[in-house]
């Protein structure tokens, strides 16, 4: 068993004996084949010294165990890893980044506690997953949808806290965005609700976001703040028809206007769905992976031998079928004059959907949690295989033609130099509105030498994009330190503000230690060389 | 926490599974309460067999878990058997570790890869005293 580091095994016994009588012996695992279940899958220390794993993991009911078993470390310095339904694969999965934490893996707490349809809002408990939520709202006969990720067995709230996205409607598909209050218990044990929560009495704790004074939701992102055991969200009325469609434009050349036309069109609230930019000249070997953009004439002349588009824009559209029917032929008007433009409609349902309807869509862009995205690698759609598993790379990028060429080319090339496959690669994923997200899946594997190249070429790779200042949102814990290091304005000044904060609410250092690069005050020292 | 009568029942279980898929099926996999089986590996169709329902599915195991497990597994007992591709057990066997349950046995079948996926047998029963029977 891996021990919190500088903790002796009798304080970490007598801990763990405390936090045992609180739970419950039933709730608290220390065998390593319970252990076993709280490694990171996908991990690139898979099987090495430096693989990150929990010393235990207790699994509370309610709030009020979670307010002793925070109390009990924060008395012995014992460190937490608060987890929802820790599948956070691809970025970590349950395991701490700090090894020999102790997961608090919130599973039980998975009660819906509210659901106000006129509204439009719900409020839940950490362990609720998007299959939960639907189960719920479709049981209860609710009018409401929920965005989901790709795979729908997260929970809203993990999800959410790591700035996860998916695919339907702006404003709830970047699932932050979506957040409106949370409850946490902190570090010394106490609970603090942000926005409307902080007054008692009040009911509009699900409507107004920022209640008074700065707003403190930001302090539980990716943060090692708290053990958030309550989240409000937006939820999104059922529409009654949704519409995909897409602009084809056939010279290199036309990216640049094809996407200021398109976020005109999104920031003036002309479509509402998830909008997508890809290239099906460059996408004909893998339609998940666009190859390196050629030149201009290199790639007019592709186009012109293989009759496929330069580029492809694609529009999606929730509401009444007026609305959106004008909507798209409003879209169609601002495209007429690119030469050679063809213009698609994909599909039209109305909603909710048929049976068969439901067989045939893609269901996360209806709200609908789905595991599929685990066997697309079957059909042959890229070389993807769950058990082995990748992480993802994810770095914010300018929402403009030249941001994805540019991004394109320089990620293309220097994954080609340093010899780093990727099996999928996706330059412009808009699941959070204003900025393009490059999305590369890198395999992972279970042998160490390969894992050890990987990692060496990852780390290489993000001081490249940060060099064009390009950021990644979200990595898993091995390039943490590596990516916050990346945000460098004023001598890392994000990283000392965020050291600041984290010794001011937690100065024992017991929660969340070194997510997202954000060490406890005993365990910075050697770092900051 | 796997108790006597459990473990007779997944030791009766396991060797039938655990030869290709057509001899596993058509062996009875005594002691389940229900096999799944992956069409990408055994298409031909099956009634229940030997009175243990059958579910099918071909790779993505939504439906099996929204209609099916996601209920059953929060009630105590339930022992599952499976001839699945090896990205099908992954899910599955992660969810089963969320609700207390566990990949008893598995063993990988000598079947074709269809795109990199092996063909595996396996048993997943109860191990948690929340739902242990
Ligand atoms: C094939 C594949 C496709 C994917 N597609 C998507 C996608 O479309 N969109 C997407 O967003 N992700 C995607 N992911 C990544 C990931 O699987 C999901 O984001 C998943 O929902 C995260 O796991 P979770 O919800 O169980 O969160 P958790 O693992 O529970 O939480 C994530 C992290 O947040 C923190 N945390 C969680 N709960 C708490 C709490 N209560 N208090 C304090 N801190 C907490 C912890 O640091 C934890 O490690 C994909 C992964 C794979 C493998």
């Amino acid at each position: 068993m891996a021990l919190p580091p500088g903790l002796s095994e009798v304080t970490f016994a007598d801990g763990i004996a405390e936090m045992r009588s609180i739970v419950g012996n039933e709730w608290v695992f220390d065998q390593p084949a319970d252990l076993n279940t709280y490694r990171d899958f996908y991990s690139v220390l898979w099987g090495e010294p430096e693989e990150k794993h929990a010393s235990a993991a207790i699994a509370p009911a309610n709030v009020e165990e979670v307010q002793a078993v925070v109390r009990t470390a924060n008395e012995r310095s014992i460190p937490l890893y608060p987890i929802s339904t820790g599948r956070n694969l691809g970025y970590g999965g349950a395991a701490p980044v700090l090894s020999g934490s102790v997961v608090l893996d919130l599973k039980r707490m998975n009660k819906v506690l509210d659901v106000n349809e006129s509204n439009c809002s719900c409020l839940v408990e950490p362990g609720v997953s998007y299959f939960d939520m639907y189960r719920h709202l479709r049981e209860s006969g609710s009018k409401l949808w929920l965005d989901v990720p790709d795979p729908g067995w997260g929970s809203m709230v993990g999800n959410a806290l790591d700035s996860g996205g998916g695919y339907t409607v702006g404003g709830y598909r970047g699932h932050w965005e979506a957040v409106c209050g949370i409850e946490a218990v902190m570090a010394d044990g106490e609970l603090f609700r942000t926005g409307m929560g902080a007054l008692p009495g009040s009911e509009t704790w699900q409507q107004y976001r920022m209640g008074i004074g700065p707003c403190l939701d930001g302090l539980f992102r990716q943060s090692t703040l708290g053990v958030v055991t309550k989240m409000g969200f937006y939820l999104f009325p059922e529409p009654e028809a949704a519409l995909s469609t897409s602009v084809e434009v056939f010279r290199f050349e036309d990216i640049e206007e094809l996407i200021e036309i398109m976020n005109e069109l999104e920031y003036g609230n002309v479509f509402n769905g998830m909008p997508g930019v890809s290239s099906p000249v460059l996408s004909q070997e893998n339609p998940i992976a666009m190859s390196i953009v050629p030149e201009p004439d290199v790639m007019n002349r592709m186009v012109a031998e293989t009759g496929h588009a330069a580029w492809r824009a694609s529009f999606n559209f929730y509401g009444p079928e007026k609305v959106i029917r004008a909507q798209w032929e409003h879209v169609q008007e601002r495209y007429a004059h690119f030469p050679g433009v063809k213009f698609t409609e994909s599909s039209f349902v109305k909603l909710p959907l048929s049976p068969e309807d439901l067989e045939r869509v893609q269901k996360p862009r209806f709200g609908i949690p789905s595991l599929d995205i685990f066997s697309v690698g079957s059909r042959g759609y890229g070389n993807f295989n769950p058990s082995d598993g990748h992480i993802w790379f994810s770095a914010v990028i300018p929402r403009s033609g030249k941001g994805i060429i540019d991004a394109n080319r320089v990620m293309r090339r220097e994954c080609e130099r340093l010899g780093l496959d990727l099996f999928m690669f996706v330059p412009s994923v808009t699941c959070w509105t204003r900025s393009f997200v490059l999305f590369a899946a890198v395999p992972v594997y279970k042998d160490p030498e390969r894992n050890r190249h990987l990692r060496d070429a990852v780390k290489e790779v993000i001081g490249i994009c940060a060099s064009h200042g390009w950021g990644e949102y979200r990595c898993p814990p091995a390039f943490m330190d590596d990516v916050m290091d990346a945000y460098s304005f004023n001598d890392n000044k994000l990283r000392r503000v965020n050291e600041q904060i984290k010794d001011a609410l937690d100065p024992n250092g017991i929660l969340s230690a070194g997510r997202y690069g954000v060490w406890p005050q005993h365990l910075r020292e050697g770092r900051e060389a | 926490m796997i108790t006597r009568r459990d473990l007779i029942k997944w030791t009766a279980v396991a060797p039938a599974l655990a030869t290709g898929s057509q001899a596993a099926f058509a062996r009875a996999p005594q002691g389940l309460d229900a096999l799944l089986l992956d069409e990408r590996f055994s298409p031909e169709p099956a009634a229940d067999y030997a009175r243990i329902p059958v579910m099918r599915f071909a790779g993505d195991v939504t439906g099996v878990w929204y209609d099916h497990l996601d209920r059953r597994w929060r009630d105590p007992g339930y022992v599952l058997g499976g001839i699945t591709g090896s990205d099908a057990l992954f899910v599955l066997e992660t969810l089963a570790n969320h609700h207390g349950r566990r990949v008893v046995s598995r063993t990988a079948l000598a079947e074709p890869n269809i795109d990199g996926v092996r063909p595996v047998s396996w048993v997943i029963a109860p191990h948690h005293p929340s739902v242990t029977a």
